[in-house]
């Protein structure tokens, strides 16, 4: 197991940020997901031995967290908020990074320029981190959580305040990490397709409790049994057309669904020759997380409250 | 032949272990202090000012100091040079105000902690960074003069070694106090402006007031308020001068306690830094 | 219908360093993303419409004024800013309300109509802590809360979603998306490509100060013929499908990704839906699924801007 807890708890106060928490993670690319409040960043530092649980206990890659110092050496940390020092180089901060975390001068300056190659930063690595743009910010930070090659990374909203292009990159980068073998990752983002492009298993939080856990194939994969169409042209006339020749179909804002039977398809382009109408999608009824989310989320306030 | 692309590359070597690690955190910020111009001046100023006053003392100490014996009392003098109280505040408020304020301003802190070192290295570290720069105005003054004063001949050797010891004694004693008070003042700001204001505030607001209460009141127990004057009168004891004022046994432990005390607060603070996310 | 925001040659320079250089776009009705690269000149835009700034060049209509020095606009407009620094020792209420009364209004409307817009956000329950223990999703509610409050015609947003968790968001897009539909106008400038899908098509893509293109991100796809539209076919017999669609005229490329999939790249993607399902019919081919995973704003930004 990456990671267990049993009945892991932290209370600032009346507030019990981490409540009675008992997770089992497995190994490779996890996504952590909840809403704000939820406790995802106080777990996360109590696993980095940040934090002292209130009560409960927890192991990450076999070491107990209350025993800090071996865990940290296995763990890169890529926080959310500004971390880096305005005054340093990039190469010279990711080196001595590098070297705190107990790597040797040499190899510290030498995985540094691998690791910079490595996230894209190329002459900028010789300038003060002060000048730089926040997407080369965000990539020093990922780099010092990669130069002593961790067995586990934990990346905090990796892609906050970059365009684009920028989470495009970083979005590659973290996908290289989590497939890399031997390496784990766990992604704490709001972004939810984030989260999906890269992360195999979830954990969500809620209220310092984990209120679902799983696969992310097996929780999304929602009706299985129905078809997605998306229509360019008449979707009524085309739901309609359906329903005649047989097929139970609802027609949404968002496309059709149909229930699956053999020969569905066929008819639905049969369909769409006959009235001259277009198919522009036709596919899996596949929830996205982001709606799974919202939904335990909902029941979780319900249910509790 | 093949082709390598940059990828994704394995750490052949072991890590090192914790006292190599906060070495490294010791040399990289000695080696950045030490680099400041600010550090070279106040450092180059006041070691210079204050050895060379020193000497100058020496020198014309017959002039200067009627009536004092030119034996190991003597070395209190250039021990309780009024200088080296300005160049410790002043280096201890320009480099050591921002060692832990500039980590919580840029939130490095959290990198430093997501690390396999304790919250104690880490305090060690800055202390072991911020240390020695104040010691080359607390101490090396005070080393370098009974040297001077042996080689140019008018102190014998066997005064001028023993004069050495026991200014290394009293210097790292102010200059430990100063560490730990600085580094307790650093770890309760984000700005070192304010850290730096606070060693000033420290040094004037009870040095002075100190004084002028002895002087107004007559009675010298306000002086205990007072580092330096706690510091002089253990520098007395020390070098065998006669006690005035104020006695060295609780002057030596109220500096020893205020060290501790400092040192443990920053600790302490330490631990319950919480980086707080928006 | 006019635009709601028209600029031609809209220049503006900070020194020597680019804001716009001769920025020309019109922004249709209704809501329109804003997207382009950090630096791009998305907030210069934005700030130059409020009339914090004064171009240095080229013609700027808002709502079919001149923004510059214009006070009564100002009236008609909400604005989000980008940053998060808020006055932590206000409550939401008196946040929203004392911005209102800074309008113009009077006090006990200025707190209904405060209340209100909170309401709308879903801060109600929380409308009386200060804003300093708020977290980044509820401060972007609030800063829209105070948008909306005065009922503006138009609402100008930068990045209203950075931040916010999944439930926020929720609401935000939510909120936006009522306020489209009441006939209200909308400029959101972000960097999350999906969420600006799923509430327009309605886009303006700026570059180096640039405008590169505007209008509906599927016209804007399709006319961008240097790459192809790419839809993967889902088949049991690829080759059969592959044999069938090779012959027309439009289709670049064919490819075999995988076991059971084809992916074919067309130069005229209407021609191509248009025609495909008369062409599986004649044929008889066995299609399972069909997807285009290139027509959309992610695709129309990395081709333009790279």
């Amino acid at each position: 197991m990456l990671v267990e807890t049993s009945d892991l708890t932290k209370t600032f106060g009346d507030v019990r940020a981490v409540d009675g928490l008992s997770v089992k993670i497995p190994d490779g690319a996890i996504g952590l997901v909840g809403p704000n409040g939820a406790g995802k960043t106080t777990f996360l530092r109590l696993l980095l031995g940040l934090l002292r649980p209130t009560s409960g206990r927890g192991r990450v890659l076999g070491h107990d967290i209350s025993d800090g110092i071996p865990v940290r050496e296995k763990i890169g940390y890529m926080p959310e908020h500004d971390c880096l020092l305005p005054e340093m180089t990039g190469v010279g901060l990711v080196s001595y990074m590098g070297r705190v975390s107990g790597l040797d001068k040499n190899t510290a300056m030498s995985r540094s320029h691998d690791v910079l190659q490595f996230v894209g930063v190329e002459e900028e690595r010789y300038r003060k981190i002060a000048e730089y743009s926040t997407g080369m910010k965000q990539k020093v930070k990922l780099a010092q959580a990669m130069v002593h090659d961790p067995a586990l990374y934990v990346f905090d909203e990796p892609t906050t305040g970059l365009d684009p292009r920028g989470r495009s990159e970083m979005l590659d980068l973290l996908r290289t990490i989590a497939k890399t073998s031997g390496r784990n990752v766990i992604l704490s983002s709001h972004l939810l397709p984030d989260v999906e492009s890269i992360c195999k298993h979830i954990v969500i939080l809620d209220g310092g409790h984990q209120i679902a856990a799983g696969e992310l194939k097996a929780l999304l994969s929602g009706a299985a049994d129905r078809l997605r169409v998306d229509v360019r042209g008449d979707r009524a006339a085309f739901g309609q057309k359906l329903r005649e020749a047989g097929h139970e179909v609802e027609v949404g804002t968002t496309g059709l669904r149909i229930t699956r039977r053999p020969g569905v398809e066929a008819d639905v382009f049969r369909t769409a020759h006959t009235i001259g109408a277009e198919v522009r999608y036709m596919g899996s009824e596949i929830r996205s997380l982001e709606e799974l989310f919202l939904e335990l989320v909902e029941r979780n306030t319900r249910g509790g409250a | 032949m093949s082709i390598s692309l940059p990828t994704y590359t394995r750490r052949e070597t072991p890590l090192l272990g914790r006292s190599k690690r906060v070495g490294v955190i010791i040399t990289t910020g000695l080696r950045r202090e030490l680099r400041r111009p600010a550090s070279i001046v106040v450092t180059g100023i006041g070691a210079a000012l204050t050895t060379i006053s020193s000497i100058v003392i020496v020198y014309l100490a017959r002039v200067l100091l009627p009536g004092q014996p030119l034996d190991l009392t003597f070395f209190y003098v250039p021990a309780s040079n009024v200088a080296i109280l300005f160049f410790v505040t002043l280096m201890s408020a320009i480099v050591g105000s921002g060692l832990i304020a500039d980590d919580l301003h840029s939130m490095a802190l959290t990198l430093y902690f997501s690390r396999p070192i304790t919250h104690g290295d880490y305090v060690l570290a800055k202390a072991a960074i911020l240390g020695p720069l104040i010691s080359l105005v607390s101490v090396l003054p005070l080393v370098i003069t009974p040297i001077v004063a042996a080689l140019f001949g008018f102190f014998p050797w066997d005064v001028a070694l023993p004069a050495i010891g026991l200014s290394i004694l009293a210097g790292v004693l102010f200059g430990s106090f100063y560490t730990a008070a600085t580094l307790f003042l650093s770890s309760l700001t984000t700005r070192r402006a304010y850290a730096g204001a606070g060693v000033f505030a420290m040094t004037f607001g009870l040095t002075f007031p100190a004084q002028i209460l002895t002087n107004a009141t007559g009675n010298s127990v306000f002086l205990y308020a007072s580092a330096w004057e706690n510091y002089l009168a253990v520098a007395r004891a020390l070098f065998g001068a006669p006690q005035t004022m104020i006695d060295w046994p609780p002057a030596l432990a109220i500096l020893l306690v205020a060290t501790a005390l400092a040192a443990l607060a920053t600790y302490a603070r330490m631990r319950t830094q919480e980086v707080v996310t928006a | 219908m006019n635009a709601v925001v028209e600029a031609t040659g809209v220049s503006k320079w900070y020194g020597e360093v680019l804001g716009l250089n001769g920025f020309s776009a019109a922004f249709a009705p209704g809501i329109t993303g804003l997207v382009g690269p950090n630096g791009a000149g998305k907030s210069t835009l934005f700030k130059l419409l409020i009339g914090q700034l004064h171009k240095d060049q080229g013609e700027l209509r808002l709502l079919g004024e001149d923004p510059w020095n214009n006070v009564p606009i100002k009236r008609r407009l909400g604005y989000c800013p980008e940053h998060n620094q808020l006055y932590g020792w206000l409550t939401a209420d008196q946040f929203v309300s004392s911005l209102l009364r800074l309008d113009g209004m009077p006090s006990s409307e200025a707190t209904r109509r405060a209340q209100e817009a909170l309401e709308t956000v879903g801060l109600t329950a929380v409308k009386d802590r200060r804003l300093r223990t708020y977290s980044r999703g509820m401060r972007q509610r609030a800063k829209l809360a105070q948008a909306l409050a005065h009922d503006p015609d138009l609402l100008i947003l930068d990045e209203p979603l950075s931040g916010a968790d999944p439930q926020a968001r929720v609401h935000i897009l939510r909120t936006i998306a009522d306020f489209a539909k009441d006939g209200g106008h909308v400029l959101m400038s972000t960097h999350v490509l999906y969420e600006v899908e799923r509430l327009t098509s309605n886009i303006v893509l700026i570059h180096n100060g640039k405008g590169i293109a505007s209008g509906n991100v599927h016209e804007i796809r399709a006319l961008i013929d240097r790459h192809p539209h790419a839809v993967r076919i889902a088949t049991p017999a690829p080759r059969a499908v592959a044999e069938a669609l090779a012959p027309l005229d439009h289709i670049a490329s064919i490819e075999f990704p995988a076991e059971k999939e084809l992916l074919v790249r067309t130069r005229k993607p209407d021609a191509f839906y248009r025609e495909l399902p008369a062409i599986i019919e004649d044929r008889r081919l066995e299609v399972t699924g069909l997807e285009s995973p290139d027509d959309n704003l992610e695709a129309v930004f990395r081709y333009l801007v790279g």
